[in-house]
């Protein structure tokens, strides 16, 4: 096939040419694209055209595939600077404030048996005050101081997660 | 083409130190970077100290990585740039043997000229596509790095735009302009693909 870009004269065939890119492209919208389509089929010198890009396309698009050779790699991981990203590592942590922290919660609130007996205790009482063994304002106080380890740990997490997600951005630049 | 979130992910490891990561990321671009170095350079080493220079670069800049882009399009801006700047710096040394000075009016020293284009390691060429190849090498740097980002490394013109910093017009109305030149050299040449 022969690659060469004579212009052919008439308006239409000139318009359909400046096209031709954006219409392989698909960037053209559909009306014009329809119309370049359309142009394709009743004019052999656009169409010629036509191939002759599609063809070149479809070469760049087929150059072989280079590959790096075999010793490529060891230069560069020489250089990594792994020390210094470790070292860096925890400064990267989203700072969130105090109240956020784990720390910040009592250890015995947060140690994992504290909050199971809470939860448990609570059960209980909200068991025995549906079967009237116990009076209601009484049991109504331990569910609510069981699960009070429970909730707050979560609590803590959720609002965490809500901060770093929304005000911290999490990511630095 | 790359996958966005699979190189976040291995960015972040990376950014913990984590070696394994490094060798992964690695493992991903090699090739891409290599082929786009060799194919602005034509040369096999300079394509492979070019090459790994910007993966050096890479990572020991990662830390400045600017989450919001995708790691694919830093690190092809870092490539085209670095090559853009070689091919530059070449072309100075070739002004230089023709009696260029340098700014204190001094001759400059005069590197041996370049011995041409290297041994290339492709399995199987045939002759339109070397044809080709030779016709895209000689593209002003600017049109070829965009044709090479668009036909070879398949990235969007959106990511192109990116890549290169430029607005999207521009990006279109270059690779349009490229697209044409290789029409018209392949036809000076008599060359037919
Ligand atoms: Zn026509």
């Amino acid at each position: 096939m022969k690659t060469g870009m004579q212009r052919p004269a008439p308006p239409e065939c000139r318009q359909a040419c400046d096209r031709l890119q954006d219409y392989l492209d698909q960037t053209l919208p559909k009306r014009e694209s329809l119309a370049v389509f359309l142009h394709m089929r009743e004019c052999g010198g656009c169409r010629a055209q036509l191939e002759m890009l599609q063809a070149l396309y479809a070469k760049l698009g087929d150059l072989p595939p280079l590959e790096a050779p075999a010793d490529f790699d060891a230069r560069i991981l020489a250089a990594v600077p792994y020390e210094a990203y470790r070292a860096m590592a925890p400064l990267r942590s989203p700072r969130v404030p105090i109240l956020l922290v784990h720390e910040s919660l009592p250890a015995w609130l947060r140690s994992r048996s504290v909050r199971l007996v809470g939860l448990v205790a609570a059960t209980a009482a909200l068991a025995a005050a549906a079967s009237g063994a116990a009076a209601g304002t009484a049991a109504w106080t331990v569910a609510g101081v069981g699960c009070l380890p429970e909730l707050s740990v979560r609590l803590q997490n959720l609002t965490r997660r809500v901060y770093v997600a929304t005000v911290h951005r999490s990511i630095p630049r | 083409m790359f996958d966005r979130i699979e190189d976040l992910k291995l960015v972040r490891r990376c950014k913990r130190g984590e070696e394994a990561a490094f060798a992964e990321l690695l493992g991903r671009y090699r090739n891409a970077i290599y082929g786009l170095c060799f194919r602005m350079t034509r040369r096999t080493e300079d394509a492979r100290d070019l090459a790994q220079e910007v993966f050096i670069k890479v990572f020991s800049l990662l830390d400045r990585f600017d989450e919001t882009y995708a790691f694919s399009s830093w690190i092809f801006r870092i490539a085209t740039n670095h090559c853009i700047d070689h091919l530059r710096r070449n072309r100075m040394r070739f002004l230089s043997l023709d009696g260029f000075t340098g700014p204190d009016g001094e001759p400059m020293d005069l590197p041996l000229p370049d011995d041409g284009p290297g041994p290339d390691r492709l399995l199987e060429r045939s002759e339109a596509m070397e044809r080709l190849e030779e016709v895209v090498a000689d593209l002003p740097p600017h049109y070829k790095v965009i044709i090479l980002l668009r036909h070879d490394q398949d990235l969007s013109y959106e990511d192109i735009a990116v890549v290169l910093d430029l607005p999207l017009g521009t990006v279109k109305a270059r690779i349009h302009r490229a697209r044409a030149m290789i029409q018209q050299m392949l036809q000076a040449r008599s060359y037919e693909i």
